[in-house]
C-alpha cells in the first residue's frame, strides 16, 4: 500500500515536471499559427527558424557570452574558492566571504540594478564601457563566479590537505602543487564549474535585459520579448531544439558517469578478490 | 677513523632537536622545549596520546611547521628554517595520501621527477622499489585499486624513493584493521632495516612503539617525560605518568620507612615493600611503588616473610586463554591486577571469584617513584 | 615610531632602518599569497561592493527634472552631502509599495510550502528507493533544470491561456462549458513559481534525506511508532537542517522573482521584483528602483541571517 502511494507520489511529480516540456516539443510540430490548437504536423516553425535573422543572431551572441562567462567564472570562480579554503585568515576575510555568496541570495533585478547603476557611473567618469556584449558579460560572469566558487570549493573541501603536504614533503615547490596535484584533481569540478556558469548565461534574461544596449539582445531577451507579446509557434520550435540539444549532452554525461563509475566500483570490488593483501 | 682503536660501531648522532618550543596562536603550547637526539640507523618513537604534541613535533621535523624557538639539526645542518621541500627529510603520512590520480609507479617517482633525475635513473630506482615493496605488478594501478595494505607499503615506498636521511612515519598501522597490523608491521621494519634509514615514527599505540622502535620518547603535554629503550621505559619508567601509560601497572602510595644503605622499606596502607637495591630518598618520604600485573604471583597459601605481599578477595577475572588477569580487592578497597599464567589444565585448583588469595611479588619487581 | 629626535644621526638610521622595513612590508604584500586574494577580492569589490553602495547612495538621492541629483555634490570647493530620504518615504507612506512587499512575501511563502508539502515526501520516497535507481531519478529532477528556464515558463503559458490546451483539451472532452480562468491571476504564478523551484527544494532534502540512517526509523518502529509517528516524530527532525536549506532556496529567489510573474501573473498579483522593474524601465525613476531594491535587500537579510544564526548554533552542537 505505502510502496504504489510512493510510487504514484514520484511519478505524479514527474509528470508535472515533463508534462509541459513534452507537450511544448510536441506542439512544435503543431502546423498552426495559433499555438495551442493543433491542426496537423509539419516542420514549418523549424524552417521559419532557420530563416529568423534575430534569433539566429541572438543565438550566436548568447553563444558567444556564455562561452566568454564560463571561462571567466571558472576562473575567478577558481580562484575565489582557492582563496577561500587555503587561507583560513586575512584582512577581511568575512567581508570576502559575504561578497563571494552575495549573488547567490541576491533577486536577479537587485543584481541587475546595481550593476546597471555602478557601469552608468563607470560610464560617466571614464566614457566607457558601452552597453553591450561586454557589460553583460561582466554581470553574468559575477553571478557565474559565485556559483563556480561554489561548486570549486566543495570539491577543495573535500580534498586531503595532507596531499599538498605528501607532495611539498616530495620536494615540490608551492607553485609546483597547484599544477601537479591540485589542478588535476580538482578538473572534473572545473568541468562543471563550466557548464553550469555557461547554462546560467545561456539562461539569464533579467541580468541582460539590465546590462545590454541597443543591437544587443540575446536569445532568452528574445523569446522573453515574444512570450511577452502572447504566444508564438518559434518559440516552441526554438525550445524543442533546446531541449534536444541538453538532453543528448546530459544523457551522454550522465551515462559517461555511471560508466566510470561502474569501473571504479568494479575496481575496488576486485581488489578484495586479489587477495588478503 | 681508522685510527680508532675501539672496534664496535661508533653510533654517531643524525638528527638533533635544540629546546623546541612551537605555540599556536600565540597561546596554545603544543611543543614545550623539547630536546632531543637521534642515532644513525635508530628507530625511534614519540609515543603519547592524543594532543601530546607529538603530531606537531613530527610536523616541525619535516618542515610544515616553523619552530616558535628552538633549533633543529640534521647531520649537523642546521635546517629549522628550511621549507619542507628542501629538506633531505622524507615523511609516510598518516592515511598515507597518495595521489590519487597518479598510479603506483608515478606515485613512486614523484620526488625523484622534481629532483629532475635523469628517466633511465628514474625507471630504475622505481623498480627497485616496486621489488622491494613486492608490488612490482601493480605498477599501473592507481592507489583506490589498492587493498589498505597494499596503499601503505607503496606510501612506504614513495617515502623512500629519494633516499632520505631521515624517514618520518605518523602512525604507519593507524589505518589498518588489527589482524594486519602484525605482520605488516613485521614487514615494515624489514624493509627500513633492509634500507638502513634512520626512522623517526609516531604513535599512540604502545606496542607498536614498542615492537618497531629502539628509542621510545614518552610525550605528554608537550614535552618529553622519558627516553630510553623500550624495556627501560616499561622497567624503569621515571614517572607515575610514564608507567601508567606503558602498560598496566598497580600502583602502591606509601611513605619511606626504613632507608639503610642496603635496602629500603616503604610502607603502604596494606603492605610492605622491601627492596634491595638503592633509591634516592630520606626516611618519611612520600613514594609511589608501581608493580606489573604479571610480575605478581598468586596463591591461596601465606607466603613467607613479612614484605612484599598483600591480602586480598577476587572480584573478577578476565579469561584470555593463555592467561588470565585476576581483579583483586584489597583491605583498603583499592583493587589490582594481577597476571597469572594458565600452566595447568586442571581447572579445580585454578583460582576463581570469590577467592581469597595472597599476591606476592619479588623486591626486584619494584618501581619506587618519587611523587 | 618616535619621530620627536629626528635631527640627530642616530635617529636617521633609525628612520632608514624603519624605511627598509617598511619595504620589506611592502614587497611582502606583493607576494603570492597577497596577489592571489588581492585578485578575486578586487573582482568582487568591483561587482558586488561597489554596485550595492552605489544603489544605496541613489536611493538617498533626489529625482532632478532631467537626472539623479548626486548625493555628493560640490559647492565652492567644499563637497557637500545633501541626503534625501523622500524615496523611502514615499515607499512607506504608499499603500500599494506596501501591499506589494506583503504580497511578494506572501506568494513567496506559499510558494515555500506547497515545494514542501509536495517536494518533502518526493525526497523521502527517492532516498528509499533501490539505490541503483537513485541517480537516474535525481537526473530526471536535474535535467529540467539544465534546459531553459524562460522556456519552462513558456511552456505553462501555452497550457494555461483561455484558449490553451489545457482548456481546449477540456472544452472538447465537455468536462467544462466555458474556459476555465487558470491564467494571468494568482493561481497561474504561484503554480509556476512552485514548478520552477520544486528541484531547490527536492535537491537538499534529499541530500539530507539519503544519508539519514534508516536504522533510525526501523528503531522507531521497532518500539512500536507506526508509520506516521516514525515519520513525524523521527524523519522529519532529523531532517530540519534540508527542510531549511530547501526552504531558504525556493523562498529567497521566488520574493523577488520577475519572469515569471511577468509571463504567468495578472495585473493583480503583485509582486516587488516587477514593480521594480517597472520603477526603472517604464518611470525612469531611479531613486525610486533603488530604495524599493534596498528594503527588498533587507527582506531577503533578514531570513538569511537567521538561518546563518542557526547553522552556527548547529555547528557548535556538534563540537
Amino acid at each position: 500500500m505505502s510502496k504504489i502511494f510512493a510510487r504514484t507520489w514520484l511519478i505524479m511529480v514527474y509528470l508535472f515536471l515533463y508534462f509541459p516540456i513534452v507537450t511544448l516539443v510536441i506542439y512544435s510540430f503543431n502546423d498552426s499559427p495559433l499555438v495551442s490548437i493543433w491542426s496537423q504536423a509539419s516542420l514549418r516553425w523549424y524552417r521559419a527558424l532557420a530563416n529568423d535573422r534575430d534569433l539566429i543572431a541572438s543565438v550566436v551572441l548568447s553563444f558567444k557570452i556564455a562561452l566568454m562567462v564560463g571561462l571567466l567564472s571558472v576562473l575567478f570562480g577558481t580562484l575565489t574558492a582557492f582563496v577561500l579554503s587555503k587561507y583560513k585568515r586575512f584582512y577581511g576575510r568575512t567581508f570576502f566571504f559575504s561578497m563571494a555568496t552575495a549573488p547567490l541570495v541576491m533577486p536577479d533585478v537587485i543584481v541587475g540594478l546595481s550593476l546597471l547603476l555602478m557601469l552608468v557611473s563607470l560610464q560617466h567618469w571614464l566614457g566607457f564601457p558601452e552597453r553591450g556584449l561586454l557589460t553583460i558579460l561582466l554581470g553574468h560572469a559575477l553571478l557565474g563566479t559565485a556559483y563556480a566558487a561554489v561548486v570549486v570549493s566543495s570539491r577543495l573541501k573535500e580534498m586531503d590537505v595532507r596531499l599538498d603536504e605528501a607532495a611539498m614533503d616530495l620536494g615540490c615547490k608551492p607553485r609546483q602543487v597547484f599544477r601537479l596535484i591540485t589542478f588535476p584533481l580538482i578538473m572534473p569540478s572545473l568541468i562543471s564549474a563550466f557548464l553550469l556558469t555557461f547554462t546560467l548565461s545561456f539562461d539569464d534574461v533579467v541580468l541582460a535585459s539590465f546590462l545590454s544596449g541597443p543591437g544587443y539582445s540575446t536569445l532568452p531577451m528574445v523569446i522573453f520579448s515574444r512570450a511577452r507579446l502572447g504566444l508564438n509557434p518559434s518559440i516552441n520550435a526554438v525550445a524543442a531544439v533546446t531541449i534536444a540539444v541538453v538532453s543528448v549532452a546530459v544523457i551522454v554525461s550522465s551515462i559517461y558517469h555511471v560508466r566510470t563509475q561502474r569501473k571504479r566500483d568494479h575496481e575496488i570490488a576486485m581488489r578484495y578478490s586479489d587477495g588478503s593483501q | 677513523m681508522a685510527t680508532e682503536p675501539k672496534p664496535n660501531k661508533v653510533k654517531t648522532d643524525l638528527l638533533r632537536v635544540e629546546g623546541v618550543t612551537k605555540i599556536f596562536d600565540g597561546v596554545i603550547k603544543a611543543v614545550d622545549d623539547v630536546s632531543l637526539t637521534v642515532a644513525q640507523g635508530e628507530i625511534f618513537a614519540l609515543l603519547g596520546g592524543s594532543g601530546c604534541g607529538k603530531s606537531t613535533l613530527l610536523r616541525l621535523l619535516a618542515g610544515f611547521e616553523v619552530p616558535t624557538k628552538g633549533r633543529i639539526f640534521l647531520a649537523g645542518q642546521d635546517i629549522t628554517d628550511l621549507p619542507p621541500y628542501q629538506r633531505p627529510i622524507n615523511m609516510m603520512f598518516q592515511s598515507y595520501a597518495l595521489f590519487p590520480h597518479l598510479t603506483v609507479w608515478q606515485n613512486i617517482a614523484f620526488g625523484l621527477q622534481r629532483d629532475h633525475m635523469p628517466k633511465a635513473q628514474i625507471a630504475e630506482r622505481v623498480e627497485s622499489m616496486l621489488k622491494l615493496i613486492q608490488l612490482t605488478s601493480f605498477a599501473q594501478r592507481k592507489p583506490h585499486q589498492l587493498s589498505g595494505g597494499q596503499q601503505q607499503r607503496v606510501a612506504l615506498a614513495r617515502s623512500l624513493a629519494k633516499q632520505p636521511k631521515l624517514l618520518l612515519l605518523d602512525e604507519p598501522l593507524g589505518a589498518l584493521d588489527k589482524k594486519l597490523r602484525e605482520k605488516t608491521q613485521v614487514e615494515l621494519v624489514g624493509i627500513i632495516e633492509e634500507v638502513g634509514v634512520t626512522c623517526v615514527l609516531v604513535t599512540h599505540d604502545q606496542e607498536e612503539a614498542m615492537t618497531m622502535a629502539s628509542t621510545i620518547a614518552v610525550m605528554h603535554e608537550g614535552t618529553i617525560l622519558q627516553t630510553g629503550t623500550p624495556d627501560e621505559v616499561y622497567e624503569r619508567p621515571n614517572s607515575r605518568q610514564v608507567a601508567e601509560f606503558i602498560g598496566d601497572v598497580n600502583i602502591f602510595e606509601g611513605q619511606i620507612e626504613t632507608y639503610a644503605a642496603d635496602h629500603v622499606r616503604i610502607r603502604s596502607e596494606v603492605c610492605v615493600h622491601y627492596l634491595m637495591h638503592g633509591i634516592s630518598g630520606h626516611v618519611g618520604l612520600s613514594v609511589v611503588v608501581a608493580v606489573r600485573p604479571e610480575k605478581i604471583v598468586l596463591s591461596k597459601k601465606r607466603p613467607a616473610g613479612e614484605v612484599n605481599w598483600c591480602v586480598g578477595e577476587v572480584v573478577a577475572l578476565v579469561y584470555f586463554g593463555d592467561h588470565t588477569i585476576y581483579h583483586i580487592q584489597l583491605a583498603n578497597a583499592q583493587v589490582i591486577k594481577a597476571q597469572q599464567m594458565n600452566r595447568t589444565t586442571d581447572l579445580a585448583e585454578a583460582i576463581t571469584s570469590g577467592d581469597r588469595v595472597y599476591a606476592s611479588w619479588s623486591g626486584l619487581a619494584l618501581v619506587v617513584l618519587v611523587q | 615610531m618616535e619621530w620627536s629626535g629626528l635631527g640627530s644621526v642616530g635617529s636617521i638610521s633609525a628612520f632608514w632602518s624603519q624605511l627598509v622595513v617598511m619595504i620589506n612590508h611592502f614587497k611582502k604584500l606583493l607576494s603570492g599569497k597577497s596577489l592571489l586574494i588581492s585578485l578575486p577580492y578586487l573582482w568582487l569589490i568591483l561587482l558586488v561592493a561597489i554596485p550595492l553602495l552605489i544603489v544605496l547612495k541613489i536611493s538617498l538621492s533626489d529625482m532632478g527634472p532631467t537626472s539623479v541629483t548626486d548625493v555628493l555634490s560640490w559647492s565652492q570647493g567644499w563637497p557637500t552631502i545633501k541626503i534625501n530620504f523622500s524615496s523611502y518615504l514615499f515607499l512607506a507612506s504608499d499603500q500599494l509599495y506596501i501591499d506589494t512587499y506583503l504580497s511578494s512575501i506572501k506568494y513567496a511563502l506559499l510558494t515555500t510550502f506547497i515545494c514542501l508539502v509536495v517536494g518533502f515526501p518526493f525526497a523521502y520516497f527517492m532516498a528509499r528507493a533501490p539505490k541503483y535507481l537513485q541517480p537516474m531519478l535525481l537526473m530526471l529532477i536535474m535535467l529540467p533544470f539544465w534546459t531553459s528556464f524562460l522556456l519552462r515558463i513558456y511552456a505553462w503559458k501555452t497550457l494555461l491561456v483561455s484558449n490553451g490546451i489545457i482548456n481546449n483539451a477540456l472544452l472538447s472532452l465537455g468536462v467544462i462549458n466555458q474556459p476555465l480562468a487558470i491564467m494571468n491571476n494568482s493561481f497561474s504564478l504561484v503554480l509556476g513559481m512552485v514548478y520552477s523551484y520544486l528541484p531547490f527544494m527536492i535537491l537538499p532534502l534529499y541530500a539530507n534525506l539519503s544519508k539519514l540512517d534508516l536504522r533510525f526509523l526501523e528503531a522507531a518502529a521497532d518500539l512500536g511508532a507506526n508509520a506516521f509517528k516514525t515519520f513525524w516524530l523521527v524523519t522529519v527532525p532529523l531532517s530540519k537542517a534540508g527542510i531549511i536549506a530547501g526552504s531558504m532556496l525556493v523562498f529567497i529567489p521566488a520574493v523577488g522573482e520577475y519572469v515569471i510573474p511577468e509571463l504567468l501573473g495578472g495585473s493583480d498579483t503583485l509582486m516587488i521584483g516587477r514593480v521594480l522593474w517597472d520603477e526603472f524601465f517604464a518611470n525612469n525613476d531611479w531613486p525610486m528602483a533603488s530604495a524599493v531594491a534596498v528594503v527588498m535587500m533587507l527582506l531577503i537579510l533578514l531570513p538569511m541571517s537567521l538561518l546563518s544564526s542557526y547553522q552556527s548554533e548547529q555547528a557548535e552542537s556538534k563540537l
